[in-house]
């Protein structure tokens, strides 16, 4: 029987838990940062490529090694901005962090700063996340009066500050470099890689953007025995736990924090209760709407970064939607699709024209005008988003149409069978 | 140079130049639409795709690139013709196409549209799109161009050219997605002096030039090399016309000059070549208070005849000129008065001009000076000053021959009251003007679209015109009419074309010393001999 390991929210899960500075330095916070400080930033970095944490915005990157990119002397500033911008949908975990523990976020964060060599952090933060924004602002302002940030943190002589931006309201501007872009007061849209953020990033200068939950790991990281411990809550290259958005039809959906090396069967059943109203499963999207849908008959699989690329789909933000038996896929695609379609920045032909496009075709089978014709044709314009864009949202779009429309074709016949 | 292959042929690169780039400069054809070499690359329309078979580390990249954003690097294997690359061309060409109107008949892109041109190699003839297209309305964009945005295919080369070229900002990208469109920001019409780059950057018939709308189907129009003589900056460009008719100018590409640019201004230089109510037509002479149609033999005889009666010489002769005269023409006047006179009086206005001072390189083209050759006067020494004290000074005394060439001080009365006095005044020009209304005989030029001449644009270059169009059937080319005149006074000038003319010039002139008319060519000549502009003022572009 799965059941929840407890790091990220050790101090969430414990009812008399004060989520302010006073309460967060009772639990322990802070004190890691101390000791970070009292090393070398090049081997803060070296211990979290060590630990093998990967980004948990999305795309799993080693965040050491992104942190290893980043190049010394180059007489311009160090920037690390948190992306808190959280809208991949089905994505809930990094609000949770924010509101409840925002502090555990910041720790990490300051870390990440001090292993850089930033001195002005930014937090981007989702625009509609009010709850969030103020529960963040409470908690740098209680940083400053403390004197945790501002010109010498902890007695350790590293000027840092922090300022929290939030967006506009675009999905896109979750996207690194759109999101620098979005930060520096222009209209938000991914750039052109390369120069990665790492070499060019906000305003030109060095920049890691690095997820909430991603960074939110650094305070356990890096205390005593951390490295160990992280890398034993999952298979090799899958170190840590991370918090799993469990939406849908489950009995129980909430967000979970789990190793890496549990069934997704057992997060369905187990944690999740199993289906709601006795109903039977007919699929999951595992890693927030981008990913590639899974059958039922395909969930029996580690959830965790390799264990679903071998199967032609991601982990992705580790956000489960499950649906049951009665779901109508067709009319789920069309939700997805039109999220992409209004969520495209624009600039890239294909997926500029393909969401749009491929929604419309989309509706047609709701309106009672498919055909295989179009059936064929929808796979096809999905299918020429894939890999053709600039970012991943033409990809991101492109997947699930492609996979819908391979594992569900029968739901799609349906809509014109009997014509 | 380090080299890459593409189709199996090499190709040479600067380091960090990318594939796109190397490969146009080398003549390779490979399509895009967002890409331009003077703008910042986005890589969005992605129609530039290659496959790099070998990244030069003998492993092959895994999908396809687009070649305007990543870099050649030696050992580099790219295809460009194959399989792969062609579907990837297609499918985007497919979806620029599903919301394009298709109204190419009444487009006048239609002939010069990147899009049409790669539509008829990878399009497919029929579209599966059946839903309603995007449909916007007209917009009035700007005093120089006009909008269409249904054909717009969301390049943002028109975004980044206020935003990186002119700096001015009043242009941009409105709304996401399906929805992206291009219009101005404040609702206004554009400003900026520069937009009609915006119409020649536009690879489709979004953005057009309202001077040429719906004027001539462009594959009728020929074009020819030359430069524009609106400013001394003198833009590199191409004259478009048919059947004699010019109808538009086009900047042609001079990293020493223009770089791609040219100004709205200039290009409006067009309606000039096509004047014709205000042309002299043929050589006139005065009757009492009339001029009078006379041949050419006429003419030349009847100066060197009152001439010869009054054997002028030192301060009796002048000449004045404008410094819309070629280099050519200013030396010959020059010599004609050293030769026949021993006078040495040949004088141009030189007003103080400025020149901005900008980061952006557009702004620094166009200039206060509206002459095409300033720089060419200073270097052949032609005299002159800011309040022109000099050539006043000197019409004091008893003037008896005068020679105006085209239109110089025409705001000056004390200068022309001086003049009208003399005993003979030849003007020679293309226009009538003040100096046609008192001259004795009036010899008909030819405007710059209509003979082979070279200037020396306010970068000191020189650079050469060529016969766009057909002259008026009596006039003749400014050089040659002085050295026919000096003929007729008895000289023995033996040019029969420009090229001797200019090598005559070379010789005698240190600023063009060393430099032969054949080598001019296409990007023009720095001078061999650069010198100071006293009369130019450096100003700081507004921030
Ligand atoms: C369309 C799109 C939207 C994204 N949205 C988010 C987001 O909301 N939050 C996030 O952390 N990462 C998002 N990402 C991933 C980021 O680009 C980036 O990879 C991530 O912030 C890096 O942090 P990490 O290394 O800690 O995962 C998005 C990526 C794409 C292509
Ligand atoms: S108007 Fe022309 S230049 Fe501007 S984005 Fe559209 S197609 Fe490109
Ligand atoms: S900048 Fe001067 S030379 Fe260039 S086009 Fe304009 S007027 Fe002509
Ligand atoms: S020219 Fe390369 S993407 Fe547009």
């Amino acid at each position: 029987m799965a059941e929840e390991t407890l790091v990220l929210f050790k101090n969430i899960r414990n009812p008399k838990y004060s989520k302010s500075l006073e309460g967060y330095k009772k639990a322990g916070g802070y004190h890691t940062l101390k000791k970070v400080f009292g090393m070398k930033p090049e081997e803060v970095v070296q211990t979290v490529k060590d630990s093998g944490v990967r980004g948990r915005g999305g795309a799993g990157f080693p965040t050491g090694l992104k942190w290893s990119f980043m190049p010394k002397g180059t007489g311009k500033p160090s920037y690390l901005i948190a992306n808190a911008d959280e809208s991949e949908p089905g994505t809930c975990k990094d609000r949770e962090l924010m509101l409840k523990d925002p502090h555990l976020f910041l720790e990490g964060m300051m870390i990440g700063c001090y292993a850089v060599g930033c001195h002005h952090g930014y937090i981007y933060i989702r625009g509609e996340f009010f709850p969030a924004i103020k529960s963040l602002n409470t908690a740098v302002e209680e940083l400053y009066a403390d004197g945790l940030l501002g010109p010498d943190p902890l007695g350790s002589g590293f000027h840092l500050d922090l300022t929290i931006h939030s967006g506009a309201g675009a999905y896109i501007c979750g996207e690194e470099s759109a999101l620098l872009d979005s930060l520096e007061g222009k209209r938000g849209q991914p750039r052109v890689k390369p120069p990665f953020p790492a070499v060019s990033g906000f305003n030109g200068c060095p920049t890691s953007v690095n997820n909430v939950e991603t960074l939110a790991c650094m305070p356990f990281i890096l205390g005593d025995d951390g490295v160990d411990a992280f890398k034993s809550f999952g298979p090799q290259n899958n170190s840590g736990t991370h918090l799993v958005s469990l939406s849908g039809h489950v009995k129980k959906p909430g967000v979970y924090e789990l190793r890496m090396d549990v069934n997704m069967k057992d997060i369905i059943y187990g944690i999740g209760g199993g289906i709601r109203n006795g109903k039977k499963l007919k699929g999951v999207i595992p890693g927030g709407s981008s990913s590639s849908v899974m059958t039922a008959d395909e969930v029996d699989v580690l959830y965790n970064f390799d264990e679903l690329a071998k199967i032609d789909t991601m982990l992705g933000s580790s956000a489960m939607m499950v649906f049951d038996e009665d779901t109508d896929v067709v009319q789920l695609l069309h939700r997805i699709t039109r999220f992409y379609a209004h969520e495209s920045c624009g600039q890239c032909t294909p997926c500029r024209e393909g969401t749009h496009w491929s929604r419309n075709i989309i509706r047609d089978f709701l309106n009672g005008n498919g055909s295989d014709e179009k059936l064929r044709r929808l796979d096809r314009v999905g299918g020429n988003m894939l890999g053709t864009t600039l970012c991943a949202l033409g990809d991101a779009a492109a997947l699930p149409i492609q996979s819908f429309v391979k594992k569900f074709p029968d739901d799609f016949r349906k809509y014109y069978a009997n014509k | 140079m380090p080299v890459f292959h593409i189709d199996d042929e090499p190709v040479e690169f600067h380091p960090g130049e990318k594939i796109l780039s190397a490969a146009l400069r080398n003549g390779k054809k490979i399509p895009h639409y967002c890409y331009h070499p003077g703008m910042s690359i986005v890589a969005t329309c992605r129609i530039c795709v290659v496959d790099i078979v070998d990244l030069g580390n003998g492993r092959p990249a895994p999908k396809l690139q687009t070649a305007c954003s990543v870099d050649a690097a030696e050992g580099m294997k790219i295809e460009t013709m194959n399989q792969k690359v062609e579907e990837g061309r297609k499918l985007v060409n497919e979806f620029l196409l599903i919301n394009h109107p298709l109204d190419c008949p009444i487009c006048d892109q239609s002939g010069e549209c990147t899009l049409q041109d790669y539509s008829f190699e990878y399009g497919s003839g029929k579209s599966e799109m059946d839903y309603s297209k995007r449909v916007y309305g007209w917009r009035d964009i700007g005093t120089f161009v006009s909008l269409e945005r249904n054909r717009c295919i969301q390049c943002s080369r028109c975004d980044r050219f206020t935003r990186e070229i002119t700096g001015t900002n009043e242009f941009g990208m409105f709304n996401r997605g399906h929805e992206l469109t291009v219009d101005t920001y404040t609702d206004r019409p554009m400003t900026n002096k520069f937009q009609g780059n915006m119409a020649d950057i536009c690879p489709v018939g979004a953005i057009t030039e309202k001077e040429f709308r719906f004027k001539r189907r462009v594959w009728k129009l020929k074009k020819n090399r030359s430069i524009c003589t609106g400013c001394s900056t003198g833009c590199n460009v191409t004259i478009e016309h048919d059947r004699n008719e010019v109808f538009r100018l086009k900047p042609h590409e001079n990293q020493n000059v223009n770089k791609w640019w040219m100004c709205d201004e200039g290009r409006l230089t067009y309606q000039i070549m096509n004047e014709r109510k205000t042309r002299i037509n043929r050589p006139l002479g005065r009757v009492g208070q009339n001029l009078q149609d006379i041949s050419w033999e006429e003419a030349y005889r009847a100066i060197a005849e009152r001439i010869s009666e009054m054997e002028p010489t030192g301060n009796e002769v002048i000449a004045l000129t404008d410094t819309h005269a070629s280099n050519e023409e200013l030396f010959l006047i020059k010599k004609l008065l050293k030769d026949g006179f021993l006078s040495d009086n040949v004088f141009c206005p030189l007003p103080k001009w400025e020149q901005r001072e900008s980061e952006f390189f557009i702004n620094t083209l166009i200039t206060t000076d509206k002459t095409p050759n300033r720089a060419g006067a200073l270097a052949l020494k032609i005299k002159g000053d800011p309040g022109n004290v000099e050539v006043k000074n000197t019409i004091d005394g008893e003037l008896k021959v005068v020679i105006v060439l085209g239109n110089p001080f025409e705001t000056e009365h004390e200068i022309q009251q001086k003049i009208k006095p003399a005993q003979l005044v030849v003007h020679i020009g293309a226009y009538h003007n003040c100096w046609s209304e008192i001259a004795d005989v009036v010899l008909p030029g030819q405007y710059y679209s209509e003979k082979k001449v070279t200037f020396t644009n306010k970068m000191q270059h020189v650079q050469a015109t060529d016969i766009v169009v057909q002259a008026l059937r009596r006039s003749r080319p400014e050089w040659q009419i002085i050295v026919e005149l000096a003929q007729s006074l008895g000289h023995k000038y033996s040019f029969s074309n420009i090229n001797q003319v200019f090598a005559e010039m070379a010789g005698e002139t240190k600023a063009f010393s060393g430099i032969s008319f054949d080598q001019i060519g296409d990007q023009g000549m720095k001078l061999t001999q650069t010198f100071k502009d006293t009369g130019m003022k450096l100003v700081k572009a507004p921030a």
